[in-house]
């Protein structure tokens, strides 16, 4: 049968908080405590997953190069709407490193997350694309 | 290995989801290897084999912080990658801009 349990194992949020906390030898990037194991696995996922998305745009900018035939009159213009594409897939991976560092330090001290950049560069990306795209059939279109 | 910290106890299934989401990063990069493989053989072997890199990168690479508290250099490494990986493609495009992909098979043309 079983006994009792001596070891509870509460999973409090703070363990170390009395030592570390804004010791300058550590500098800035050592403050705070050790965040709870799973928000730190979440930050790795949602760098992964912007990683994903980053690498999506450098297909789809790939793509629109390869696969799609030229434009009438406008020779360069799958590049045109392509290299914007492949570049921003990098800037993108870029900066979600940097928001994962970021967001990783806002958990250490326990403050709120700070607003990510990352969605807006998404959503400028595919309008900037849709602009292009238009202005692109157009030139082509008119002789 | 037992860890010290009574946090890391049970990160529930936290760590299969994120081990999930190496793979299926591993797998982004091998498609982007593929699309590239059709155009330009080497730059596709290369970016390839990034693929089991990232996959080995999450997997056998256990999670630990730096010193300093942030997350560990090996994130870097996919940034890097992403990078590498879209330098590579604006190589391709520009090189293989001649014969224009699938223009060929497409049937309609003129």
């Amino acid at each position: 049968m079983d006994g009792p349990r001596q070891p509870h194992g509460t999973g409090g949020g703070t363990t170390s908080s009395r030592d570390d906390r804004d010791d300058p030898k550590h500098g800035i990037s050592g403050t705070g405590t050790e965040p709870d194991a799973r928000f730190t696995l979440a930050n790795e996922r949602t760098f992964l997953a912007w990683n994903r998305t980053a690498l999506a745009l450098v297909v789809a900018g790939l793509g629109i190069v390869q696969l799609l035939p030229p434009f009438p009159r406008v020779p360069w213009g799958r590049h045109i709407i392509g290299i914007p594409l492949i570049t921003l897939g990098a800037v993108m991976s870029v900066t979600a490193y940097r928001e994962l560092r970021r967001n990783q330090m806002a958990l250490r001290r326990g403050q709120p997350l700070p607003p990510s950049a990352l969605p807006q560069i998404l959503a400028a990306t595919i309008l900037g694309v849709a602009v292009l795209s238009g202005a692109i059939l157009l030139a082509s279109a008119v002789r | 290995m037992q860890p010290d910290d009574p946090d890391e106890l049970d990160p529930g299934l936290a760590r299969d989801r994120t081990s999930l989401s190496w793979v299926r990063t591993a797998i982004a990069f091998a498609a982007v290897g593929a699309v590239l493989l059709r155009q330009q053989p080497v730059i596709g072997l290369i970016v390839l084999a990034e693929a089991p890199l990232i996959w080995a990168l999450g997997h056998f690479i256990s999670n630990e912080t730096a010193p300093s508290g942030l997350p560990s250099r090996r994130l870097l490494l996919v940034t890097v990658a992403v990078t590498v990986v879209a330098l590579l493609a604006i190589i391709t495009v520009l090189i293989g801009h001649a014969p224009a992909g699938l223009d060929q098979l497409l049937p309609h043309h003129g």
